[in-house]
């Protein structure tokens, strides 16, 4: 059974303010409805770390919304470890963590205070609090400060606590990274790395692509609220161009019509070009020139980004 | 209810709590102390024909009895400032307060129905304007028997006295939930409320100094908080239907228009 799978799901705003149908738009002006996601399909399968991505704007926070029952949905249906998004979303609720994006807290309590209503609004024991907190270096005494004196960074660590303190099934997680210096990223990663060997699982939205590369299984990109792609990490790695950067003496190798070689850029001993596929006809076409040096930079999830969203721009 | 929130809530509302509450006692506990200094004199003063004779019925209150005296300790606009940082300050915030700062969307990501959410919400509101209000009269009657007058006050009529306020503020209280379910940001929320309470209570000033505007008062809701009358004995079950009739309405209001509406992340 995934732990999360949506068929069609749609959201355009602006169609609904929640007031009664004979006073929709009579005070507040009614604008047109703009399409936020539309027709998403994706099944996130239980024990894995599945990334989000896209830019700004892309539709994002509004699935995660909608999978929380914030927002509801024009058209299609979703369902969270196996129950009904919008029947049964205080139920969903009971079993995931959430960290929102740039999340706000309740300034005038401490971190400790904040935890703990947030730990009883959850209505499960706050079991893993000290162990995300030693990982994430948040003493007791610093959670014993007022959060209005928290600074951004220390903010998204009682963030990342308070959604994963009861242990949930399932973590959704929009921009966790958010604020956290190199040092608690690397701590926040191998957190998440702990919670795949136990078999949560993690939905991860995140624009930071190299840290998507870093923790995730699969990824979904959306772009303009549509579904652009969803693979497996791997898969869409080893797929991607690499860059080759070869300096040579003598004549320049050609390369133009080997297969998977594209982009050949000659200048000053240099040659630059993309590598697809298999290496075999490549270096094969290397065997009789005259090499001096030879860089093959591993294929980055950026590029990989930017091509499909250049691949799926409208026409 | 959730017992979790409502502990929130009151962590933290209990200083402003405790400070409006002393406010309203000291209040209560004057004007008392007033009749029983110079209510004769007053008394005196509005049989010359000196003062208007509606200065005697201001809001249902008036300084020549006991009963007059507390009743308008209730409808003066300190009382109504006062009990109205909960009644209205606290009531249009609890929601689109927390929607703006951005709190709302990690409280609601537990297992909690915004159904419950707003019900406890409502509940720490009435809570709140049931201690103040029996702050107010914990105040006058410390005040009346300072004075030496407490033997003119008919103790059992004060709970009476105390539901009918209670009702009364409760219902700015519903109507400011209902408009905070309904908006995003707080100045809305805050203004529809305002609005409707500072419109009620002119109506009410209105039509108890102008004979000609008296058939504006029964728009008014604060015409429904009779509490001279109710202290001199006489209790009508119709003025507190109407305030539960408001308190219901808004909650009907509320309950339908929170669950179905989107909460789009804070801008």
């Amino acid at each position: 059974m995934p732990a999360i799978e949506t068929a069609g799901l749609t959201k355009y705003y602006g169609q609904r303010s929640g007031w009664p149908g004979f006073l929709q738009g009579r005070f507040r002006p009614s604008a047109p409805p703009v399409r936020a996601l539309e027709s998403l399909d994706i099944a996130v399968r239980e024990g894995e770390v599945f990334g989000f991505l896209g830019p700004n704007g892309a539709g994002k926070s509004t699935t995660i919304r909608l999978l929380l029952g914030f927002l509801h949905p024009t058209s299609g249906q979703g369902r969270v470890l196996g129950l009904d998004m919008v029947r049964d979303s205080v139920a969903i609720r009971r079993r995931l963590g959430y960290l929102p994006s740039g999340i706000a807290l309740y300034d005038t309590l401490t971190g400790e205070q904040l935890l703990d209503y947030l730990g009883a609004l959850s209505g499960r024991p706050a079991a893993r609090r000290a162990e995300w907190s030693e990982r994430l270096e948040l003493s007791p005494q610093t959670l014993k400060r007022l959060v209005r004196d928290y600074s951004r960074g220390m903010r998204q660590k009682v963030g990342i606590i308070q959604a994963l303190q009861h242990d949930p099934e399932l973590a959704i997680l929009d921009e966790p990274t958010e604020g956290l210096d190199p040092l608690m990223q690397r701590a926040f990663y191998s957190i998440l790395d702990t919670l795949k060997a136990e078999g949560r699982t993690v939905f991860f939205s995140s624009h930071v692509l190299s840290e998507v590369e870093r923790v995730c299984d699969r990824v979904a990109i959306v772009r303009q609220g549509r579904l652009v792609a969803l693979e497996e990490m791997a898969g869409l790695l080893a797929r991607r161009k690499r860059n080759v950067q070869i300096r040579y003496d003598g004549p320049p190798p050609r390369l133009e019509a080997v297969a998977g070689v594209t982009n050949v850029r000659l200048g000053d001993g240099r040659l630059n070009c993309h590598v697809e596929g298999s290496m075999k006809p490549f270096l094969a076409a290397l065997a009789d020139a005259s090499i001096v040096d030879l860089t093959v930079e591993p294929a980055r999830l950026e590029e990989a980004f930017l091509e499909l969203y250049h691949e799926a721009e409208p026409a | 209810m959730n017992g979790a929130l409502l502990r929130h809530t009151w962590r933290l509302q209990r200083i402003r709590l405790a400070v409006v509450s002393a406010a309203l006692a000291t209040w209560g506990f004057l004007l008392p102390v007033i009749y029983a200094r110079f209510g004769v004199q007053f008394g005196v003063l509005l049989d010359s024909g000196m003062l208007p004779e509606q200065f005697a019925r201001f809001g249902g209150g008036d300084v020549f009895s006991l009963e007059g005296s507390i009743a308008l300790g209730l409808i003066h606009p300190i009382a109504i400032i006062l009990t109205s940082v909960f009644a209205v300050g606290f009531a249009a915030s609890a929601v689109a307060g927390e929607r703006q700062r951005g709190t709302l969307e990690v409280a609601l990501s537990r297992p909690l129905s915004r159904q419950v959410f707003y019900v406890s919400l409502l509940g720490a509101s009435l809570g709140f304007i049931a201690i103040a209000i029996a702050a107010l009269l914990a105040g006058s009657v410390s005040g009346a028997t300072f004075a030496g007058v407490a033997g003119e006050l008919a103790f059992a009529t004060l709970p009476l006295l105390w539901l009918n306020s209670v009702l009364l503020f409760g219902a700015f209280a519903s109507i400011a939930l209902a408009a905070s379910v309904s908006f995003d940001r707080l100045p809305p929320a805050m203004g529809c409320t305002l609005g409707a309470v500072i419109v009620m209570y002119v109506l009410e000033v209105l039509g108890s100094l102008w004979p000609s505007a008296e058939h504006l008062q029964p728009y008014s809701l604060f015409h429904y908080l009779r509490a001279k009358a109710i202290l001199t004995g006489s209790i009508s079950l119709f003025d507190l239907a109407v305030l539960l009739g408001v308190i219901v309405a808004g909650m009907s209001w509320a309950l339908v228009v929170f669950p179905r509406r989107d909460l789009a992340a804070p801008s």
